[in-house]
Order: C-alpha cells, then structure tokens, then sequence
C-alpha cells in the first residue's frame, strides 16, 4: 500500500491517493497530500475550499454537491479546476482529507 | 505477451495473458482520425502488477495474488464448489434455466463476436470475444460437473491462475447482452459473464469493492451508496428545489414520505449529488402535469441503485426488499423507477421473478409513464427552445432488456425540432452499451478508466462522432448527447473529458428531463447551461 509522509509519520493512501483514516488529517497532511496533486502551494483561496470540504465532510460524513461547493464558497466550478487541476472530487477532496466519492456520481 | 490468446492461454503461468494493443484499433471519425493523436491509455504501475492477478494489464477486481499453496487451493475448490451451486436448482432456481440451456446448446459458430463492441473495438484481440469467456466456463462445465469426456467438449486445465483471471475476465464485458440477441439460437453469453461474477462474489467473497463494500453494502447501512444519509440526502434537495425554482421561476417543493401518494419516485441517488438539474426536471415536470408523488427518506428507498444487479443475487434481494418495503409503507400505487438503467432491470425484470403475494406491488419506468403525459398534452412544449444537434444514446437496461425505444422518440418529438435530431447508428433495441455498463462507471482503480474508454467505450464515441459529421465540430457550436441512465451519462462525462470533446467539438451531453424542462415555454430560457461540464 501507498504511504504519504508527513514530518516523522506515515499515513495509508488507497491506489488512487486518497488518505485511508481522515480522522487524522492536518494542515500538514493537507499541503503533503497538496503536493501529490502538484499544488505546491496553498493559498488563501485554496483553504477555503479545502476548509469548507471539510466542515461539510466532518458535519455530514459525505462530500458536498459540487453545485453546493460553489454557491457557498461563491466559486465558479473553473475556477476550483484552476486551484486544483485534477477537479473537485478528485483534487479538492483529496487534499481536504475526505475519502473518495462512492456511488454513481 | 501473446497477441492471439487460445482458450487454454487463460490457465498458463504467471504474467498478462494478452492486452489491449491501441496500435491495433481502428482510427475514430474527425476530429480523432489520427490513431497517433489520440490521448495515451495509462500503464499499469510495477506495484499493482506485484500485487494483484493481471489478466491483461489492466485490473477491475483487485484480486491479491496467493501467497501460500492453502491460498491456491481455496480458489480452486472454491471455484468447484461455488459452479456445483449454479448448477442446482435449490441454490440457483432464479438464472439455472438460461444457464443451463446456454451451456448446452451453443453451437459455437462465434456469430455472438462481432456483436461486441469491446471484442470489435479491440482490434479483434479473441481474449475480449463474448464466447472466450463462456467456452472455459463451459468446458470446465462439462468436465468437472458434468463428468464427460473431453474427446467431445475440449479440455480446459483448472488452476488457481484460470480461476483468478476467469473472474477478472467477467469484468470484461458489461453485461449488455447484445451477443444474446445476435445469437441465432438466444445463447446468452452477457448472463453467463455475471453468473462468473456471482459465483466469486457469493462463494469466494471476490467482488470490486466499488460495488460491493462502498456499493450495496453501504446503501443497505447508510441508506445510499453515495454515502448520503436521509438528513444529508433531504439537505440536498432542499437546495436543489431552492437553485430549480430560481433557475425555472417555477417554484418546487419535493414532497417527502407522502402517504397514500399515486407514485413513488426513485433516483439513482448520484443524480441528486453529481447532476442536480436531473431530480429537478423531474420535479418540475411532474409538478407541472400534476401528478400526486413523493419521495421517500426510508433506507434505500432514495436510491433506486441496486449493484446486486451486476454481481450478486442475495445482495441484489436485500435491497430490492429496502424498495418494495418503503412502497409498501406509504401505500403507493406505484414506485416510478427515474433515469437509471440498472435500477430498471432491478427492479422490473429481475424483480418480477423474485417479488411473490403483497411484494408484487406495480413497478414502471419513467418512459412509458411520461410519453402519457405528453400525448394528452399535460405540459406544453417549445421545440424552438432546444435548437441545437441532438443525439439519443440507447440505455442497454432499459431499451434491448425492456424494449422501450419508442417513448424516448415520441418525447424528443415533442421537445426537439425534427432537423436538429440524429440517431446513432445502430440504435433503439440494438444500440450498442456507452462502455461503462455492469459498473464499469464507477470502477476506477488503475488504469481501467482508461480501459474503459479506449476498449468498450470506444464504440459509443464513434457513434456519437459519426451522429454529428456535418455539424461544425466547435464549441461555437454546441451538440448535445441525450443519455437518459446514470450510469451511461457518467462514462459519456468521463469518456468526453477524456478526449477533451467539448473544447475541440463541442459536444456536452445529459438526460431526457433536462432537454423537455429546456423546452417548457412557462419556465425561464437556458436550463440547459453548457458551461456546466
């Protein structure tokens, strides 16, 4: 299995980079797991997002609808594709510590 | 790596028995005519290789290779033991009829391999051909069930690895069963790939955990394999009934657990989380035609999804159960099954030979039940409003199982202008799957997207490019791909981004409700948001 390093620790990612326990995500498991995404930086923009995702994951234990996303953090769908190429799902949600989407979405 | 695998390949040692080569497939019509152009298909990484049975350098199931002799033989006799049970008519009474009469009657004539589009879409590799796959089930049938000769039926070696990568080899095909009615003699080769399926979910606990652990199983504990609870899934529509109504200026309200209510309403519960226009239109329509309708927030019951369908008959029953009950709660007259393929042969075909005495309540697609309201004239349309190329992808589930073809025409009649209009070819009752069928959409470990779209999906992008030849291939001129299965519409999402559709063509795609909400004159223009992809 996959490991992500993060300063002396090591977490399990599964065959696609998602973290195996998001009970143990931080800001540092963030920017690592950021950086596997090829996002070296987190800009204020960027954590708003990822602070968003994971309010709603850890209230709902689900991912938000995308449509939810950008009507609440007022962020146009292109614009979350630029802060993190690989989309909302794939990208954004990964770096927030959420588990991968499940289900026919 | 062998180019033209023979049957007796699949029992050989370790390693890939063949692959999918992209040098051998045949170029897509423009803009895609040139095969070098086309985006790379991912390679399997070292680890993953290490790790798990590679059938063919790509992986759907994840099965771990045996570590200890123990681990070999648990395969093997679990293999036996699960194809005894197939066999007998206490463990198997649903499929043994067909499963019987389509090991005993094929005649071996391979008219069934053309008919595949992913044998075809291959570059003819014979490892992806319909009867592959039933020709080493059937002989390790006749052999070790049966007890025949082999002088007669052929020979086939029963190994840990045969057995590993038959199962593998049954997420190869997405269960379409357009080789079943090319068969002159109904030989059902779709149906033989899931009873592989079954035996290795059933007997061996050997499933994708898409659909089986983050699948049914999570539906039957959560309520939903989104992993949306009742809270979370009625949040969700609030906010879909807040953005409908100010989109429409029609205003929505979903109603909940109305009792007594004509119709029950089920969605594929990814259409209210990934394309939240889809249980919208719904809403709008069925509102608008004044329809007595509900949803219902009990387990299960705001997802029609049931993966069962593609891999295991008990998991299939348990949550048909969830569905029949919920109905039966709020003593509906009918549950409305919404644009979902599978949910379809759930809970219609397959259901009707599990669902006895007060079960039995009445089941029925969305089509039929809304080309009535269309006839009798319930919501008025604009064709005008829908003035762009549209084309209809045949949802396998619905249109070949059920034969419903016609209803989605009569519909795009009265919401599309006869010029803007083009049919796939083939389409209606032999249309060809979108590629991503049997749960195939939602597999998505390693590279087997990229399999996907390369090997099964490949033949739906044709047809879909060859719908629009004629059309000025830009976004400047936006096209439309009418998928009315959730499902297909995330492989054909998938399937375009990968070959970046709507930047060089501008093709976009989406349902049925959506293009009628679009053409409805008494709610706001521009339901259709072609940014939105």
């Amino acid at each position: 299995m996959a490991q992500l390093k993060v300063g002396d620790f090591s977490l399990d990612l599964d065959e696609d980079g998602f973290i195996q326990q998001p009970e143990k995500w931080d800001k540092n498991v963030a920017l690592a797991l950021a950086e596997t995404e090829g996002v070296n930086e987190l800009s204020e923009k960027h954590w708003k997002l990822v602070n968003y995702l994971r309010e709603y994951y850890q209230k709902f234990g689900v991912a938000p609808m995308i449509r939810k996303v950008c009507k609440d953090t007022n962020m146009k769908l292109n614009e979350i594709y630029e802060l993190f190429p690989s989309g909302p799902a794939k990208g954004a949600c990964k770096v927030a510590g959420l588990p991968k989407p499940t289900g026919c979405v | 790596m062998i180019k033209n695998p023979s049957i007796r390949d699949l029992a050989r040692g370790e390693g890939p028995v063949t692959e999918l080569n992209v040098k051998d497939q045949e170029p897509l019509p423009p803009p895609y005519d040139k095969l070098d152009e086309e985006p790379p298909m991912a390679a399997l990484s070292s680890s993953a290789k290490e790790r798990f049975v590679n059938l063919d350098n790509t992986i759907a199931v994840n099965i771990p290779k045996p570590k200890t002799k123990a681990e070999e033989e648990r395969l093997v006799k679990g293999f036996l033991s699960g194809m005894q049970k197939l066999f007998n008519a206490g463990d198997n009474w649903t499929f043994l009829q067909p499963l019987v009469l389509s090991m005993e009657h094929c005649a071996r004539c391979q008219t069934c391999s053309e008919s595949c589009h992913i044998y075809a879409e291959s570059g003819h590799n014979p490892l992806y051909r319909p009867n592959y796959r039933s020709e080493i089930f059937r002989r390790l049938y006749f052999k070790h069930i049966k007890k025949e000769g082999t002088w007669a039926r052929g020979d086939m070696e029963l190994n840990w690895e045969a057995v590993a990568r038959l199962i593998e080899l049954a997420y190869r095909c997405n269960l379409c069963r357009r080789c079943a009615q090319t068969c002159p003699i109904g030989v059902d080769n779709g149906m033989m790939a899931r009873e592989i399926r079954k035996l290795a979910s059933q007997e061996l606990g050997i499933r994708p955990k898409e659909l089986h652990d983050d699948g049914s199983m999570l539906q039957q504990k959560v309520g939903s394999s989104t992993g949306m609870s009742s809270i979370v899934v009625k949040d969700n529509m609030d906010f879909i009934d807040e953005e409908m109504t100010e989109k429409t200026g029609l205003t929505l309200k979903t109603p909940w657990d109305v009792e007594g209510a004509d119709v029950l309403l089920m969605h594929n519960a990814g259409e209210i989380l990934a394309w939240p226009e889809n249980p919208g239109a719904f809403g709008i329509l069925l509102e608008a035609a004044g329809v007595s309708w509900t949803l219902s927030s009990d387990l299960a019951a705001y997802d029609s999804i049931n993966y069962g369908a593609f891999y295991d008959d008990v998991q299939l029953a348990r949550t048909l159960i969830l569905h029949i009950q919920a109905a039966k709660k709020l003593k509906v007259k009918k549950i409305l099954i919404g644009e979902c393929g599978h949910a379809h042969k759930a809970m219609t075909v397959i259901a009707d030979r599990i669902l006895t005495g007060d079960l039995n309540i009445p089941r029925e697609s969305w089509l039929p039940f809304m080309v009535d309201i269309v006839r009798q004239g319930r919501i008025k349309f604009d064709k005008s409003r829908n003035d762009f190329p549209v084309t209809l992808h045949d949802p396998c589930n619905i249109t070949r199982l059920m034969g419903i073809s016609e209803p989605q025409r009569e519909i795009m009649r009265a919401v599309v202008p006869e010029e803007r209009f083009r049919e796939m070819t083939p389409h209606g009752v032999n249309n060809y799957c979108c590629g991503g069928g049997s749960g195939f959409a939602i597999i998505g470990g390693h590279n087997f997207p990229d399999w996907r779209f390369r090997g099964p999906g490949r033949r739906k992008f044709r047809q879909i490019l060859n719908a629009f030849q004629g059309e000025k291939m830009d976004k400047e001129h936006p096209k439309y791909v009418c998928a009315p299965c959730s499902n297909c519409k995330g492989q054909i999402r998938d399937m375009l981004k990968y070959y970046d559709a709507w930047e060089k063509a501008g093709i976009n795609y989406g349902g049925l409700v959506e293009l009628m909400v679009n053409a409805m004159p008494e709610a706001k223009p521009g339901f259709i948001d072609w940014e939105w992809h």
